[in-house]
């Protein structure tokens, strides 16, 4: 508790001083919420529910709330690269916005192409303007990969045809923090599967500062959400895990807060979709969920507005947020066991019989040339 | 087959003919208690992780019309169970191997060295002859196969612990939580923890029964103890007894002359 009282009172003094810089010019966070009919109290519901995911203990509501309204002061700079767009679409397509998704429009948003009205050389005037004016205070989010190979000219962007390797590198440099957005952005995505020509790779590798890694395809919009209010309210990283993901988003597996994890334990599993045990919300692991090696709480927090999540919707989970996921997870709907070696058109358990039938022949032959040899001479 | 006069070594030939039974003569210490204590229950463990584990990987016991047959439970705690005795054998055998008070295993370590000990113990194999006398337990071959056995049951230990406490935080999973965290890095995520753990299964099996097969060959074709030197802990050399045949020749041969050697242990 000792700790957490200092880290209220360091989480409070920098907000005191972040609410001192001028707001975006704008709206307030509250006159958005109400012309979208939310009130202070679905609001501060809110505060409540991404404190406790935060893993903070209850006090610490007061601090998200107003980390939330004040995100206005904290200059944003969203990257897009190799990718699909697919992690800034989710965010913000939700067919009833939540409050999620406003904050995101609250955020003081600097540079977004997919958001922006700019186009071509005006949006590059826009994003060296941003990086100019907020030099070492703006907040770096990236979404997409970095395709590497040939200099990165896989990928180029702007009008000047300028490698996403170099702007990447460029925006890094003065950056108060980093935001890896996505599988694509966090470990290379899709886009670094074997054998990957592109030679794409995450943000972190090719960038000299550390990176928030928010694995998804794509990220919970909490989560990015929640690394954001962490950032505003104290200014520094979140614990981390092995792979730099903030550990009370990826602190625990899928499978450990699976619905269906009862029906893991007791062996009744789905066999065949469209069965009845597929009905019956059987466990999906023998249809291929990589539920037990991948960390996210995608069981928690759904998507959709809390709706629902790809266990629940009946199909296994495909591990997206895991590192080389398409190559580590697949075959997506066999288990790990049953995945056929790329290339070799066998599972292991087919090669490791093999070798050992060949050993059993190697045994065999010894074993009856023994009957024929000389016996040694004692 | 074994009437066969030329079995008999040249000095012996000249001797006599006669039926040839080999005689076990002299008793030699080579397991320590300890160590025949760690086979045994080792190879009781490797064989309910491998059925527990193979099970885990492809549940096929289906349909147990109770959500209180707790059937994948079951069999993760046993593979969890066995996998710290296994742990434990592992560590504790590493351990031993280096630091034991009986020097024969790490004398083993100088016939690996010898290029002489090793012709002569793949010409051995290959039916070219016996295998020099060895100074350690071992002959080089044997040991080269055992530390590579012994890697790859530290990989299982690693790859298994690091499951393990990848899935349960506390206590020993707390402990062993930084160490997994690091080791999962490395592997590039926990599929491919359990990818590493699920290929050197097969290591396991095949080395089973080729160790078998050795171990009851060796005893047959060398004469000397075979499966019985790891439960009593004793190999034994034996010495070549000629039973004559009724004697066809008028020479008097001292055919009672004693075969056994004092230190017999018969
Ligand atoms: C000779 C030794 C061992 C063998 C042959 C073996 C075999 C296996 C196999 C085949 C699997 C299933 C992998 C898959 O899903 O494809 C497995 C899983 C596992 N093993 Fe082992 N294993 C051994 C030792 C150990 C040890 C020493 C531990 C450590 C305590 C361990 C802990 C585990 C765990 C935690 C799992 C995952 C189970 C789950 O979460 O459902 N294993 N093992
Ligand atoms: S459906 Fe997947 S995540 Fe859920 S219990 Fe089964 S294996 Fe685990």
């Amino acid at each position: 508790m000792e700790t957490h009282k200092a880290l209220f009172q360091q989480g409070q003094h920098r907000l005191d001083k972040l609410k001192q810089l001028a707001p975006r010019a704008g709206d307030s966070l509250l006159e958005k919420m109400s012309a979208k009919g939310i009130n202070r109290r679905d609001f501060m519901k809110w505060s409540a529910v991404v404190t406790s995911m935060l893993a903070l203990p209850n006090p610490f509501t007061s601090l998200v709330a107003q980390a939330a309204e004040i995100a206005d002061r904290v200059p944003l700079i969203w990257l897009h690269l190799a990718e699909c767009t697919g992690c800034t679409e989710s965010l913000l397509r939700a067919d009833t916005p939540s409050i999620d998704t406003l904050i995101f429009d609250h955020v003081s948003l600097e540079y977004h192409e997919t958001l922006m009205v700019a186009s071509g050389f005006q949006a590059e005037e826009n994003l060296q303007n941003a990086l100019e004016k907020y030099k070492g205070k703006y907040l770096l989010a990236v979404e997409g990969g970095v395709p590497t190979a040939d200099n990165g000219s896989f990928l180029t962007l702007g009008p000047h045809g300028e490698t996403g390797l170099s702007r990447v590198q460029k925006a890094a440099k003065d950056a108060v923090a980093i935001i890896a957005v996505g599988t694509c952005a966090s470990f290379g995505g899709i886009q670094a599967a074997a054998p990957n020509p592109t030679g794409t790779k995450g943000v972190q590798e090719v960038v000299k500062q550390p990176v928030i890694n928010l694995g998804g395809c794509p990220p919970n919009e909490r989560n990015i959400v929640g690394t954001l209010m962490y950032y505003i309210m104290f200014g520094k990283l979140p614990p981390l895990d092995m792979f730099n993901r903030p550990k009370w988003a990826y602190g625990s597996r899928v499978h450990d807060d699976c619905e269906r994890r009862g029906h893991f334990d007791s062996g009744e599993f789905v066999e065949e979709f469209g069965s009845q045990e597929a009905k019956d919300g059987h466990c999906l692991y023998k249809m291929g969920c990589k539920g037990p090696y991948t960390y996210n709480n995608c069981p928690t927090e759904r998507f959709n507005g809390h709706t629902s999540w790809p266990v629940l919707a009946g199909h296994g989970c495909i591990g997206c947020s895991e590192p080389d996921f398409w190559d580590a997870m697949s075959d997506f709907e066999k288990p790990l066991s049953r995945r056929l070696l790329t290339g070799l058109d066998s599972t292991a358990d087919t090669i490791g019989a093999v070798i050992l039938g060949a050993a059993v022949v190697g045994i065999g032959a010894h074993a009856i040339a023994t009957f024929f040899v000389k016996p040694v001479d004692y | 087959m074994s009437e066969s006069p030329q079995v008999l070594s040249a000095s012996q030939q000249v001797k006599l003919k006669g039926r040839v039974t080999h005689i076990p003569t002299m008793r030699e210490f080579a397991f320590t208690p300890l160590i025949r204590i760690f086979h045994w229950l080792r190879f009781l463990a490797i064989m309910i992780l491998l059925i527990s584990g193979f099970y885990i990987a492809w549940p096929f016991l289906m349909d147990p019309k109770s959500t209180d047959v707790l059937i994948q439970g079951w069999m993760r705690f046993s593979h969890l169970i066995f996998g710290f005795i296994f742990s434990c054998i592992t560590i504790s055998r590493n351990y031993l191997f280096l630091f034991s008070k009986d020097k024969s295993e790490r004398r083993s370590l100088l016939d690996a060295l010898s290029i002489d000990r090793w012709r002569s113990q793949i010409k051995a194999y290959v039916f070219l002859g016996k295998p020099d006398e060895k100074s350690g337990l071992y002959g080089p071959l044997q040991l080269v196969t055992y530390a590579s056995f012994y890697s790859c049951s530290l990989i299982m230990v690693l790859t298994g612990l690091a499951l393990y406490s990848r899935v349960y935080h506390e206590g020993l999973g707390q402990l062993l939580y930084a160490p997994a965290s690091w080791l999962t890095y490395i592997c590039g995520g926990l599929a491919n923890v359990r990818n590493i753990h699920h290929w050197f299964t097969w290591v396991f099996i095949v080395f089973l029964i080729v160790h078998v097969y050795m171990v009851i060959w060796t005893g047959i074709r060398f004469k000397k103890a075979a499966v019985d030197a790891i439960i009593s802990g004793y190999d034994y050399h034996t010495h070549a007894h000629i039973e004559p045949f009724p004697v066809t020749t008028s020479e008097s041969v001292n055919i009672n002359e004693p075969t056994i050697p004092n230190k017999s242990i018969l």
